[in-house]
Formats: C-alpha cells, sequence, structure tokens
C-alpha cells in the first residue's frame, strides 16, 4: 500500500521551490505583480477623495491578481512533469526511493510555495501602501483577499500539473497551458454569447434583468469564481457595471454564498490533482 | 530442458522444438518434410543459471510499445561482485529493460529483484542500495551542483558531507556554484556520474556510462568501474561500443531486438563461436607459398599467403609456436601484428546467426 512519508515530499518541496524561485519568467511576472500592486494601491487607496476607500483598491488589484497569479501558477506547473520526463531529470529522481505521489505532492507544495512567496511579497508591499494612505479598518478583509488570490493561484497550480503529468511532451503541455489561460480571458465572451442565444438582449445590461443562470456559471471559471468570492468577501451583494450611460447593478444570486464558493474552490483545487495523480502513475517515464 | 522456435529454410514454416542445451536434434518440417539438424546452443549461451547470490534478477520481461515488442521475454542475472556488459546494437531494448528494472515504464509482464527485493513491492528499499546514471542525465537547471546532490542525499537519506569531494573527484570544483543550466552535455554527465556514488551504494546500473564523452573521461569511467568493483561493488553496464566492454567485464548479455541471444564470458562466447587469434606476418624470403610445417604445427587452423604476407588462424596458445617455427626454418620476419578475438566478431556473429536462424 501506498504510504506517504512527509519526508520525501519535503525534500522534493524545497527542491522545486529553490529550482523555481529562479525561473526569469516567474521573477518577472512577480516583479511586474509587485510594482503594479503598488501602483494601484497607490493610486485608489492614496486618492481617497477619488475612489473612496480600500474596496475598491481591492476591486481595482483584483483586476491584476485574476490576470497575473494564474498566469504564474500556470508557468510553474505546466511543464513540472512533461518537461522533466523529456529533459531526462525525472528518470534520475525516479531511481532513487522515493514514490511517485510524493514527487507530485511536493511538487504541488513546492511551486506552491513560489506562489505564497511572490504573492505574499505583492500584497505585502500594496498592503503597506494602502495602510499608509487609507488606514487599516479593514485589514481583516485583506487578509482573506490574500487568501482568496493565493487559493487561485493553487486551482491554477493544480490544473496545470494535471496538464504537465497527461501530455507527453512539453511543446503540447505549452498548447494546453495556453488553453488554460485563454479559457480564463474568453470564458465570459462565451457566457455571453450563450446569454444573447437564449433570447437574452444587450439591453439586459443596461436595465438589469439577467438571468440567475448567468451569474452561476462562475463556478466553471476559476478567475470569475474568484471575483465573486471576494465581492462577497467584502460585504458586496450586487455587483456594478459603468455602462457609459450610468451604472446598472445586478444582485449575486444566493446559491453563490460563501460556503458553496469555498466547496466550488477545493473542488478546483483537488479534482485535477487527482486526475493528475492517475495520469503521472500510469505514466511510461 | 529449453525450448526454441525456428524456421524451415524451405518453406520458411515456423516450428517449436524442446531440447537440452547442446543437444543435437534432427527434425523433419511439419509441411514440406524438409529433413534437417538444429544443435541446440551450449547451456551458458542462453544463460544458465549461475552460482553465487544475485544483485539483480529479470525474469521473462516483456514490454509492448504501440504493439512492437521492445524487449521479449528477456531473462538475465546479474551476480554480485561482478562487472556485468549489457550489450546490444542501437535500438535493441537495453534502455526499457532498466526503465523497467527501476519501474519507469510498467511492463506487461515479468519479475525483477534488486539484491532479493522485488522491484513491484519493495522498491524503496532496493532503491537505496543502487546507484544509477541514465544515458542522457539531466537535471534542475536552475540549482548548482552542489544544491543538485544535495537533493539527492536527501532521498537516499545519505549523508551530506560527502557532496563537495564527489563534485572535486569527477572534476567539477571550478563549477561548484554554477547553475546546471549552463553545463555543457559532458558536464551533466560527470554530474551524474558522481550522483550515482551517493550513499556508497553497492550496486551501479549504468546506462551507456561513456557515451558522449571524451577519451580521457571514457578511460576516468573504465578505471572507475573497476575501483568501485574492487571495492565489492556490482556493476552493470549498457553499451553499442564494444571496445568499451571488452577488457573490464567479467560477462555480458547481448540482446537483439528485445530478446537475450548470449549470456556468457567473453572468452567462453569466442570459444562456442569459434572466434580465434589471426597473425599477420610480413615476410620477406617467403617464396610465393605457405611452407609447409605451418599446417603441421598443432592448432593452426587455416594458413594464408597474400603477397609476402603470411595470415594464420590458431589456438591462443599455438602464436608462438608459430613464430619460433618460422624464425628456426631461417624465415626472416619482418612485421608481426596479432589481431586477438574481439567482443566485435562475437557480437556480429551472433546477431548475424539470430537474424539467419532461429526465428
Amino acid at each position: 500500500m501506498t504510504i506517504v512519508r512527509p519526508k520525501s515530499i519535503y525534500t522534493v518541496a524545497k527542491k522545486e521551490f529553490l529550482d523555481n524561485i529562479r525561473n526569469r519568467w516567474v521573477i518577472i511576472l512577480s516583479i511586474l505583480f509587485v510594482i503594479l500592486v503598488i501602483v494601484i494601491s497607490y493610486v485608489t487607496g492614496g486618492g481617497q477623495d477619488l475612489f473612496g476607500d480600500m474596496e475598491a483598491s481591492i476591486t481595482a488589484l483584483m483586476g491584476i491578481t485574476s490576470l497575473l497569479i494564474p498566469l504564474i501558477a500556470i508557468i510553474l506547473g505546466f511543464s513540472t512533469i512533461s518537461g522533466e520526463a523529456e529533459s531526462g531529470a525525472l528518470y534520475v529522481v525516479l531511481s532513487y526511493p522515493v514514490k511517485r505521489v510524493e514527487i507530485l505532492l511536493g511538487k504541488f507544495l513546492g511551486l506552491g510555495s513560489v506562489i505564497i512567496f511572490s504573492t505574499l511579497i505583492g500584497f505585502g508591499f500594496g498592503g503597506i501602501v494602502i495602510g499608509a494612505t487609507s488606514g487599516l479598518e479593514s485589514w481583516a478583509n485583506y487578509i482573506g483577499f490574500i487568501f482568496l488570490s493565493i487559493f487561485l493561484g493553487f486551482i491554477y497550480l493544480s490544473l496545470a500539473i494535471c496538464i504537465s503529468s497527461f501530455f507527453k511532451r512539453r511543446i503540447t503541455s505549452i498548447g494546453a497551458g495556453i488553453v488554460l489561460v485563454f479559457w480564463g480571458l474568453i470564458y465570459g465572451m462565451v457566457m455571453m454569447a450563450i446569454l444573447l442565444a437564449t433570447g437574452y438582449s444587450i439591453d439586459n445590461l443596461f436595465t438589469g434583468k439577467m438571468p440567475e443562470w448567468f451569474f452561476n456559471s462562475a463556478v466553471f471559471s476559476p478567475g470569475d469564481l474568484h471575483q465573486t468570492a471576494v465581492y462577497r468577501l467584502f460585504g458586496q451583494t450586487t455587483v456594478s457595471f459603468d455602462m457609459g450611460q450610468g451604472t446598472s447593478s445586478f444582485a449575486i444570486p444566493d446559491f453563490l454564498n460563501m460556503v458553496n464558493i469555498m466547496i466550488v474552490h477545493f473542488i478546483w483545487l483537488l479534482i485535477p490533482l487527482i486526475l493528475a495523480y492517475i495520469f503521472f502513475m500510469r505514466r511510461d517515464i | 530442458m529449453v525450448s526454441k522456435t525456428i524456421m524451415c529454410p524451405k518453406c520458411k514454416n515456423q516450428m517449436f522444438i524442446e531440447g537440452n542445451p547442446g543437444e543435437k536434434k534432427y527434425i523433419t518440417c511439419s509441411t514440406c518434410n524438409t529433413k534437417g539438424v538444429f544443435n541446440f546452443p551450449k547451456e551458458e549461451i542462453l544463460g544458465k543459471s549461475i552460482e553465487g547470490p544475485l544483485a539483480i534478477e529479470i525474469r521473462n520481461l516483456t514490454k509492448v510499445y504501440n504493439g512492437l515488442k521492445a524487449v521479449d521475454n528477456l531473462s538475465f542475472n546479474v551476480k554480485k561482485g561482478e562487472i556485468f556488459g549489457f550489450l546490444g546494437p542501437n535500438g535493441a531494448g537495453k534502455t526499457t529493460t532498466i526503465k523497467a528494472l527501476l519501474g519507469l515504464i510498467h511492463e506487461n509482464s515479468g519479475e525483477m529483484k534488486i539484491n532479493g527485493h522485488n522491484m513491484k513491492t519493495n522498491h524503496i528499499v532496493a532503491k537505496k542500495e543502487i546507484g544509477f546514471l541514465p544515458e542522457r542525465a539531466n537535471f534542475y537547471d536552475n540549482l548548482t551542483p552542489v544544491q543538485t546532490l544535495n537533493f539527492f542525499c536527501e532521498l537516499k537519506d545519505a549523508d551530506k558531507s560527502v557532496v563537495i569531494p564527489l563534485l572535486k573527484e569527477v572534476g567539477l570544483e571550478e563549477a561548484l556554484n554554477k547553475k546546471v543550466g549552463n553545463f555543457s552535455k559532458g558536464m551533466r554527465q560527470l554530474l551524474g556520474v558522481a550522483q550515482t556514488m551517493i550513499g556508497n551504494p553497492k550496486i551501479y546500473i549504468l546506462d551507456e556510462p561513456m557515451g558522449g564523452l571524451d577519451a580521457r573521461w571514457v578511460k576516468a569511467i573504465r578505471d572507475k568501474i573497476k575501483m568501485l568493483n574492487s571495492q565489492g561493488a556490482t556493476v552493470i553496464f549498457s553499451s553499442h561500443i564494444l571496445s568499451e566492454v571488452q577488457n573490464i567485464c567479467h560477462r555480458v548479455a547481448i540482446i537483439n531486438k528485445g530478446r537475450l541471444i548470449a549470456q556468457d564470458t567473453v572468452e567462453n562466447l569466442n570459444d562456442y563461436l569459434k572466434i580465434k587469434p589471426r597473425l599477420e606476418i610480413t615476410i620477406k624470403n617467403l617464396e610465393g607459398k605457405v611452407p609447409e610445417f605451418i599446417n603441421k604445427i598443432e592448432g593452426v587452423e587455416s594458413a594464408n599467403i597474400e603477397g609476402n604476407i603470411l595470415f594464420i588462424t590458431c589456438n591462443p596458445q599455438t602464436k608462438i609456436k608459430v613464430i619460433s617455427a618460422l624464425e628456426e626454418a631461417g624465415f626472416q620476419i619482418d612485421n608481426l601484428k596479432t589481431f586477438e578475438p574481439s567482443l566485435e566478431e562475437a557480437f556480429v556473429k551472433l546477431i548475424d546467426m539470430d537474424r539467419s536462424g532461429a526465428q
């Protein structure tokens, strides 16, 4: 029977952290992330007259996190197994007394630590700027926001590792990674197309009459789910869009309450990881 | 009792026959009634059950890739304390066999043991006792060699104080803090060699260890293998370059198209295949014919001339007799070349036999 040994997992995790914290692309994206967080925090939090409060900062930050954090996670994970299998590094590791499940968990935790590291640096600086300019009244929510952002990163990491253990070659993994990035970007458009195809019109956006399923479909897109979770975290029950001719507000359906959102988060985290385990165990290296 | 599938030379009908090693078997083709004889190879050629404790046991290993048998019912053993050459042409299934042994690929059937540990149920224990070098060693681009070896030490629960000495030993002392991503192919191979020695394993499994290295390092690795072996380690290494193997292996296994075609010592293989030393003697006063007394010397198999060069095939012990007989008879020897039976010849002959003979 498979008994997982924490020491081996820790050893693999430490190696992954040391190796990937020096990954050029991860460093570039992390620096970009830190700069954007500081700028946005300063602009939105600093000009209280302009935007008001911390919530405004968070809403603006969310746009950055839901793009950059998944991107960092995908870059970390997309070839962690396929790339090492192709280069031959995995061939050496598997000749050592370590189980495949330990390698997989070690990779997840080690690469996850890189995500935590980048995210905390970015939000640490952001927090200092926000704290200095608009005060620390909603610090608990800020920490909640950091937690949700890291969770989003973990979901994408889990998806990326799944891709990496399924595809045989690094190059096909890259393709699948790009598809994954685009899924987050085009999902809104896909749902909008379905909305229009089912008899709704653009006018509904202005009048605020939208079907509940349109909002509930966020469960199929971790990025949208993340944004809904952040709205809930800050106690918002409506989502407002500036439509150019005035804002229209939509109520977030009851189904997307915090408990359900977190359950769906865990499903998004675990299913790809379990699939990754199955693919990796069956794989010929 | 061994079994073999053979092909009728006339009608290409395939037949399954059984017999004892060394036995002459008279066969009649079941379809065209052609009569023939099949000589069962001597036992050691097929791989006899060898004496002594075993380091590696491979039993009936079969691996099919996309409908093709990469390894076909392969069995062989490696004794503790020997240097074992695992030979075959490119694509014969050597790497597949090693990968299956280490559990990197899922074999279709077969049972493998290292140091008596079943690799299916007990691979964690077995892997603590081996050092493995893959055909193209590769590591993590952003780690230094020190970090890389520290990682392997931790995986093996081995003492990390050996890391720097090991890196110095393989000649990487100037690259200790460089990123492995900037290493050349040869340097990666050296790092690969260093990692095999972590934790002083009892068994070394080396897949084409000299591939991609220059002559200086080929010699260094050969010396290293001998040294490890003299300290009691078992070494199995695969190769398709036979000159690398010839002088250091106690025994060899030769595979072709995934099947074992021979397993024995190099001398026994040559003996069985009747491959003998050859002499090329340049003689000034040869007078255009083979001196009559040459063919009368016991152990001389054949003698021919071409110009003023005398070609002789004989037993190893007969070489000196031939030379002194020539000198006594007053022939002036200008030059002498001897060709010792090489593994290369055995290899080529076996593979030819495998192609033309029994399927």
